[in-house]
């Protein structure tokens, strides 16, 4: 069984239709690319998976249990995490306490036990910590663990966004655009990242314009334009199927 | 790092002892009573504000409502019911919490400037209530005679014991507060803040923490009107006005985000302005009366400037200056001993 079922998602924003009837499974420990020109609908169709936007028709599963209607932070709990095309980290916060934010629904601690400083929540705040700055490291964040989200290079700031994203202990990450803005020895450490993270159990669907990092990270590849599903297989396919160059002509691939 | 607990803890005894130490240095019954009942209770509405504000993200410019809910709720529990105090205050702060719990429903939907303006109604409705509600709130002519704060067989009388109740209360609110910003509660808050799409992808129920921060505040506004009541012993409609909330907010605003004692600091600062005179003996008259007609033109004034020199307000500065403080104590990263700090 596929561990997220995609079943002719529409979504419509008035007259236009940002996802048109788009299909596709997403199975267990693979690494799954979502790749269209600009305005396919790529972002919007992530908004439905995560509920932060509701379809206007379809279906989607999440290990057999459906998602729509649901709360975005629900979603969370049930193990699917995302990150932002414009990152949306805590700036104010440092990098070490925007993970342990990541943590909150593997925690506990509420206003009331947090206010009387009961002694579990002493013994789980310690645990979050530690936890917290494993996933740093995991990242090649560690470092930068007391320094706040708004002072990291770019590069950073999106590795500390999956580095959140992970922290809530998904069993499924969505990432839109993971490399944007970054340059290639950024994307080669992000590409690392990812490996790593799927290495821990973590399946992965990607959103990504990097047709080098698509290529070199994804098992399998799906291509919207215009809000339609053009073309699904394996990166060797893809790069060869004449609707996928067809859409990409006269596109400039690169924004 | 693994200190900061205890740290945090030593310097709340510090100042608290201070503070406590406050009527021994003094025997004006006057000012003390000024700085039970209208410093301290000031300091503990604008310590939920800080918590609304400075943490949470969400503004109010109704806090005085809640003041004035939780001052008339103790005032009818204690008069028209005869219960004690303790039973007046619990109820203070439950019914101001319910009108926060309402007043959080607008956040849910509005932020910013329309979230300011929702809560300025909601503050300028509960106004014309308390001025129109007379059989129970004496409308105009607020409610006089409310008994003195009892406990047990005790009942808080001379300025001492009454500034002892009122900031003893304040400091225990400032040390729960302090615990909840420092963990798992206190970092949504701030997440709410930072980003509410990234809060919610990290699995944080934004409704639930705005319905938090917003019944919280509303319940300190509320123990602090029972306060105010039962000291004051008198209540009317003008104290809880939207003149209050503004300036309530600005002392929060002036204290900075992500901050408690900053924001108690300008508390404090700001609500002894308009009593001066008591304070600094010897003043001219000329002095104090000038300060006290420019009391607002030197709040406005005070918060142009603090927000133009130094923008995270006082909680800003004092963080500064513990960061400098800790790179000169810092040992050269180069030198031995390390491990004996
Ligand atoms: N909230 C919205 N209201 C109206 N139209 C929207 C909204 N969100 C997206 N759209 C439109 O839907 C279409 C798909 O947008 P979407 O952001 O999903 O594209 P994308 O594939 O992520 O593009 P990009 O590669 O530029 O990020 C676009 O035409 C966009 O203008
Ligand atoms: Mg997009």
């Amino acid at each position: 069984m596929s561990l997220l079922a995609v079943h002719e998602v529409t979504k419509r924003f008035g007259g236009l239709t940002a996802v048109d009837s788009v299909s596709f499974d997403v199975h267990e420990g693979e690494i799954k690319a979502l790749i269209g020109p600009n305005g396919a609908g790529k972002s919007t169709l992530f908004n439905v998976l995560t509920a932060y936007e509701r379809p206007d028709e379809g279906r989607v599963e999440f290990d057999g249990k459906s998602l729509v209607g649901m709360k975005p932070h629900r979603i969370v709990a049930l193990g699917v995490a995302r990150t932002f095309q414009n990152t949306q980290l805590f700036e104010a916060m440092t990098a070490l306490e925007n993970v342990l934010v990541g943590l909150h629904t593997r925690s506990r601690a509420g206003l009331l036990s947090a206010a009387l400083y009961l002694p579990w929540t002493l013994i789980e705040e310690k645990r979050l910590r530690e936890e917290a700055m494993r996933l740093l490291r995991l990242l090649g964040l560690e470092d930068h663990a007391e320094t706040p989200a708004a002072d990291l290079p770019h590069g950073l700031r999106r590795l500390l966004e999956i580095a959140r994203a992970l922290a809530t202990g998904p069993r499924l990450m969505l990432l839109d655009e993971p490399a944007a803005g970054l340059n290639t020895t950024e994307t080669q450490a992000l590409a690392n990242a990812l490996f790593r993270v799927r290495d821990n159990g973590v399946t992965l669907v990607v959103v990504e314009h990097d047709m080098g990092l698509v290529m070199e990270v994804s098992d399998e590849i799906v291509v919207l334009n215009e809000g339609r599903k053009i073309a699904e297989g394996p990166p060797r396919l893809i790069q060869k199927d004449p609707a996928v160059i067809e859409a990409y002509l006269g596109e400039p691939v690169d924004d | 790092m693994r200190s900061s607990g205890y740290k945090r803890f030593v310097w709340w005894l510090v100042a608290s002892v201070a503070v406590m130490c406050v009527p021994f240095l003094t025997d004006n019954g006057f000012m003390l009573k000024i700085l039970a009942k209208d410093v301290g209770t000031n300091a503990l509405v604008v310590l939920g504000l800080a918590l609304l504000f400075g943490y949470g993200g969400q503004v109010s410019l109704g806090h005085a409502a809640f003041i004035g809910i939780g001052a008339y709720t103790s005032a009818l529990v204690t008069m028209r019911f005869e219960l004690p105090w303790l039973a007046g205050v619990a109820a203070a702060a439950l019914v101001s919490a319910a009108g926060g719990a309402l007043l959080a429903l607008p956040s849910l939907r509005l932020r910013g400037h329309y979230l300011a303006m929702a809560t300025l109604g909601f503050g300028e409705i509960m106004h014309i209530v308390f001025r129109e509600a007379t059989p129970l709130t004496g409308g105009f002519d607020g409610l006089r005679g409310i008994p003195s704060v009892a406990i047990g067989g005790f009942v808080f009388k001379s300025p001492e014991s009454i500034y002892w109740l009122v900031w003893g209360i304040v400091l225990v609110a400032l040390l729960l507060a302090y615990n909840v910003v420092a963990l798992r509660p206190g970092r949504a808050m701030r997440a709410l803040h930072g980003s509410e799409l990234g809060s919610q992808a990290c699995g944080v129920d934004t409704v639930r923490v705005k319905v938090q921060v917003f019944v919280v505040s509303a319940a300190l506004a509320g123990i602090a009107g029972s306060l105010y009541a039962h000291v004051a012993r008198f209540i009317s409609p003008e104290i809880f006005t939207l003149h209050r909330s503004v300036i309530l907010l600005s002392m929060a605003v002036l204290g900075g985000t992500s901050s408690l004692a900053g924001p108690i600091v300008a508390a404090v600062g700001l609500s002894i302005l308009k009593y001066v005179d008591s304070f600094v003996p010897g003043m001219p008259d000329a002095a104090s009366t000038f300060l006290q007609d420019w009391e607002l033109d030197i709040y406005g004034l005070t918060i142009i400037v603090v927000m133009l020199f130094a923008p995270g307000g006082i909680g800003g500065a004092f963080r500064s200056l513990r960061q400098r403080f800790r790179k000169k104590a810092a040992p050269d990263p180069e030198g031995e001993g390390v491990s004996a700090a």
